[in-house]
């Protein structure tokens, strides 16, 4: 990789040997994946937040590098293992806040933003078209990349953080046209009310490490949301082309010059996946907001359950970033009669096998880590189906 | 391997029965496999292997992926890749050299052998080494031998040939880069070669006993030297390797 003087200054240590640290996992990674140069990146959005994936190691890990560095363009973080106003009722133990608590001292020392949040994009730190960026939780990867048009690779957490410091990414992947075009089209001419999610989860599995075009039916902004952060979870792929969003290379039309796969996704296909998905009927936890709801989903269901009174059969977690929560405090209020509004954190990273045995969720991408990292049974139902299963 | 769950962050130990070094400690040693697999957060696992001070001394690895070269530099472990991994074996002794990015595996010789795959109308020609050779009696073979001291491959392979076969107007079609393949303590450098010959009339020397006339597909009919079967795919595949 060719570097700048400067940047051969931060590899030499010069500047100590936290940004010497960052500086060398951006060029070995950059020799990994044959880049040429590192380029700036407007932002960065660094994982491996909550205790539960990162450890004693990682807190460590944070609190070395976190001497003496500085995030040198604007960063956020990934969700925590709890809500940093409400762990106690979450049923979070005093010790695991004790260690959230040291990586979230971590983080601020190094001046990243404590916007804990998979949607940075929902809670005041939208990219735009073209922007170059360093984000790693892989929903908002596909986010940024295919609904607005910025380019991220799905980076780990360390290279985030490094990203961070030195405000720099190596130039490869989703950084370069090239990279940027679809492989296999995914057709999805209807999907039926609620399945959103389980189309991203399919097309997922159908993209495998491709780009894919998925053409079909149109999404709302939300769909697109819920579809990405099911697609990016069963497949390995940051990135899809569609109607109506602006990703793909091209200003006018789409290239599909290296289309090799045409598959269709049947709304018979995806009533059948969600019949596979539909676990139990008893539940533990109600959990939605995987990635965390925007105001739309929130004004949503607080309409639907305005008139409506709790079950109380079970736990509900409504999930959310701490930006939106603060924005409509009146839905927040409908929605706290049936459970808890929770900031920061959500089902995926918070020690949920601590509290739950049997989970039901209205995401796809919350589908693929309840069983494995949450230890859950889990339970699709679309959203209208959680609601009216809380309410009564 | 995978490092997330694969092996025990407290002592070392490999947990993974996917790998072949399950049971064994990678503490102080110099860990070589292929490439790493698994979560972002499997970099986590091997810094926590060095706090607890039972990381590995040096990585060696075919192909590094991001979150093994993630580990190494969060935990200060020398690493070099782009090394044939199959060339190493458990117990070698290994100097790493993480700066140049070498590895010298030490106790292992390396000779270079010729390998000539003869070819005539679609068919291949393999030899069965015969009992009086030092190595691989009664396996299957192409035509090989040793490169001799101030000997170009190249014309080691002609050599061969004529010795082995008695072909003297074999007509070079390919040749493609050597292949390693570790045997006890040497390391047999081959250098395949791909010729043309007019007839199938072969006249064999005491190092073989049978030779046969195949079609490439049916090499796996047959007890081979190892490694003939990359060779001869490498040889005859259309595109370049």
């Amino acid at each position: 990789m060719h570097l700048t003087k400067d940047e051969e200054h931060v590899l030499a240590g010069e500047e100590g040997a936290a940004r010497q640290k960052a500086m060398e996992l951006l060029v070995s990674l950059g020799d990994i994946y044959g880049a040429e140069r590192l380029i700036p990146v407007k932002s960065a959005q660094v994982s491996g937040a909550s205790f539960k994936t990162i450890g004693d190691a990682g807190i460590q890990w944070l609190e070395d590098m976190s001497e003496g560095t500085r995030a040198s363009v604007p960063s956020m973080v990934n969700p925590l293992g709890l809500d940093m106003r409400r762990w106690r009722s979450m049923g979070v133990s005093p010790d695991f806040h004790g260690k959230q608590a040291r990586i979230v001292a971590a983080y601020r020392s190094m001046g990243l933003l404590p916007v804990y949040s998979c949607t940075p994009y929902l809670a005041g730190y939208r990219p735009r078209r073209g922007q170059h960026l360093a984000w790693a939780e892989s929903s908002a990867t596909v986010f940024a990349n295919s609904y607005i048009g910025a380019r991220t690779n799905r980076e780990g957490g360390p290279s985030a953080l490094a990203s961070a410091i030195i405000g720099k990414s190596p130039e490869y992947g989703l950084h370069l046209d090239e990279n940027r075009l679809p492989k296999v089209e995914v057709n999805l001419p209807s999907v039926p009310e609620g399945l959103v999610p389980l189309a991203g989860y399919t097309a997922g599995k159908v993209a495998g490490n491709r780009i894919p075009l998925i053409s079909g039916q149109a999404f709302a902004e939300d769909e697109h949301k819920s579809f990405g952060a099911a697609m990016a979870a069963t497949g390995a792929v940051s990135m899809y082309v569609s109607k109506g969003t602006v990703g793909h290379v091209r200003s006018r039309g789409i290239d599909r010059s290296m289309i090799e796969e045409r598959v269709t996704i049947s709304s018979r296909d995806l009533r059948r996946c969600a019949e596979e998905l539909s676990g139990d009927d008893e539940w533990d936890l109600v959990a939605i907001g995987c990635p965390h709801s925007s105001t739309r989903e929130l004004a949503h269901m607080a309409r639907k359950l305005k008139n409506r009174r709790p079950r109380r059969n079970c736990d509900v977690w409504f999930c959310t970033s701490r930006m939106v929560h603060s924005r409509c405090p009146q839905h927040i209020a409908t929605l706290r009669r049936f459970g808890k509004v929770l900031c920061d954190t959500c089902m995926v990273v918070a020690p949920i096998e601590e509290m739950y045995a049997r989970t039901a969720t209205n995401s796809g991408k919350a589908m693929v880590y309840l069983p494995t990292l949450g230890r859950q049974t889990a339970s699709f139902r679309t959203t209208d189906q959680l609601l009216e299963a809380i309410s009564r | 391997m995978s490092f997330l769950g694969g092996v025990d962050t407290s002592n070392g130990v490999v947990l993974d029965p996917e790998c072949s070094l399950i049971g064994e400690s990678v503490r102080g040693r110099i860990l070589c496999f292929p490439f790493g697999i698994g979560s972002t957060v499997g970099s986590y696992a091997m810094y926590q292997l060095k706090l607890n001070k039972v990381a590995p001394r040096a990585i060696i690895n075919r192909s590094a992926e991001a979150i093994v070269a993630t580990g190494a530099i969060m935990s200060e472990i020398p690493m070099v890749d782009n090394v044939d991994t199959s060339l190493i074996k458990s117990g070698d002794r290994v100097v790493v050299d993480a700066a140049n990015g070498t590895v010298e595996i030490r106790d292992v010789t390396e000779r270079h052998v010729v390998t000539s795959i003869l070819r005539n109308r679609g068919r291949v020609l393999i030899l069965k080494r015969s009992d009086k050779v030092g190595s691989y009696r009664g396996s299957w073979a192409g035509v090989s031998g040793f490169v001799e001291k101030d000997e170009g491959d190249e014309e080691a392979a002609r050599r061969e040939i004529v010795e082995e076969t008695r072909f003297t107007n074999a007509r070079l079609s390919r040749r493609v880069p050597a292949r390693g393949f570790r045997h006890n303590d040497s390391v047999w450098t081959v250098h395949p070669f791909l010729f043309d010959v007019s007839s199938r009339d072969v006249s064999i020397d005491w190092e073989h006993e049978a030779y046969a006339w195949i079609l490439p597909g049916e090499l796996k009919d047959y007890t081979t030297v190892p490694g003939l079967g990359a060779v001869m795919n490498d040889l005859l595949s259309r595109t370049s390797p």
